[in-house]
């Protein structure tokens, strides 16, 4: 990690790419501001949270979730995101499965539907280990699952993004959808929490 | 008319063998080891074409496999899944030197 | 040949991290990076794989030692002075 003094130099180094970049027309000079504005207000895990809601709530929901991703989430007014063409894959949790995200290679994430990826989704840590001794990983996150229940690492390696749907937790069949989404946490949609 | 799949759901593969030069999408600890297709996932251009900057990447299939821990480290009850291109994929008997 | 970023089922990294503030962002510049990032692929002056591509391809050690951003903007440089969108070394003296 860096210093405050790398941090001054780097500040300035992007500061001048911008100018260049402006200066030869290739990106406009509101353009990283905009972007950045829209990446903030657009991703959430709220967004997920709310698609999680819905399919513990709407059975037919569920199946069109589950069958593809993407669609079902643009139903919720959330268009798949990204620059390239990104198809989603929800991976269901049941009383027999456990599912969690990684991507071994750098850090592909769906951004938004679980908003900025924290820290250590993206750390060597994670990404070494998750995929060789998942349990001791959710060890680490305070989870531990029953014996008989099996663990599936979906490690994204092309242009799917993997969201985990949580199990719906007991005692919870009087709560409404909005009160539903607000049990769900960005780290259930990693497979890292329970929910 | 879509063209065929080389691959459909269940089918066993051994993943490609060959440490290339280049970047790849398919992770070290995954080659020359068999898995079994869960199903096509959507045609992408080749990314260790596509990442030289070269527009001709070849537009491949691309398929989610299933990989069982013991097959991957020789141990562990996990599986894992990996989203691979045609090219990373050939079928279990075949000669993958 | 592997690369650095290649990771997965490495040893040696030690405990997770598991703490989160929730920030996408540490500084100005990380997300500045991060947007540059997005408009540069929308221009098509690179694409996503080449960006990956660069990051791989960072000398091990430094590869380690960078920040998340810190990758991203040596990529970003690395590509655009490829491509002579920019002089080499020109952000140097910035």
């Amino acid at each position: 990690m860096s210093g405050d003094h790398d941090d001054a130099v780097i500040s300035r180094q992007v500061r001048l790419l911008e100018s260049l970049l402006e200066e030869r027309g290739i990106v406009g000079g509101d353009t990283v501001d905009e972007v950045i504005d829209g990446f903030l207000a657009g991703a959430s895990p709220v967004n997920g949270a709310k698609v999680v809601a819905r399919a513990w709530t709407d059975p037919a929901f569920k199946e069109r979730l589950l069958a593809d991703g993407a669609a079902a989430v643009g139903e919720l007014g959330f268009a798949a995101g990204g620059v390239q063409h990104q198809r989603l894959r929800v991976a269901e949790n049941t009383d027999s499965v456990h599912n969690v995200i990684v991507c071994t290679l750098c850090s592909c994430y769906p951004l938004r539907l679980l908003g900025p990826s924290p820290g250590w989704y993206k750390s060597e840590a994670y990404r070494s280990r998750v995929v060789r001794e998942p349990l001791a990983v959710l060890a680490e996150f305070g989870v531990t699952l029953p014996d008989d229940v099996k663990v599936t690492v979906w490690d994204s390696s092309a242009e799917t993004r993997y969201m985990v749907l949580p199990r719906r937790p007991a005692g919870t069949d009087g709560l409404s959808e909005p009160d539903l989404a607000t049990l769900v946490t960005r780290n259930g949609l990693i497979g890292t929490a329970l929910v | 008319m879509p063209d065929r799949l080389a691959y459909a759901p269940g089918d066993v593969v051994r993943t490609y063998r060959h440490d290339p030069p280049h970047h790849t999408r398919l992770p070290r600890y995954a080659r020359g080891k068999l898995g079994v297709v869960v199903e096509p996932e959507g045609r992408a251009p080749l990314a260790d074409i596509r990442s030289q900057g070269r527009d001709d990447a070849p537009v491949e299939m691309v398929y989610a496999v299933r990989f069982a821990a013991r097959d991957l480290w020789g141990e562990g009850d996990h599986d894992v899944v990996l989203d691979l291109s045609e090219s990373y994929l050939r079928k279990a008997d075949a000669d993958v030197r | 040949m592997a690369r650095m970023n290649d990771v997965g089922g490495m040893t040696g990294f030690g405990a997770i991290d598991t703490t989160d503030d929730a920030e996408p962002f540490h500084a100005d510049w990380e997300a500045r990076v991060f947007a540059l990032q997005r408009a540069l692929l929308v221009k098509k002056v690179f694409n996503l794989d080449e960006f990956r591509d660069a990051i791989e391809t960072m000398e091990p050690a430094a590869y380690l030692a960078a920040s998340y951003y810190e990758r991203w903007f040596h990529a970003i440089r690395t590509l655009l002075e490829r491509k002579g969108v920019i002089e080499a070394g020109v952000l140097d003296h910035a």
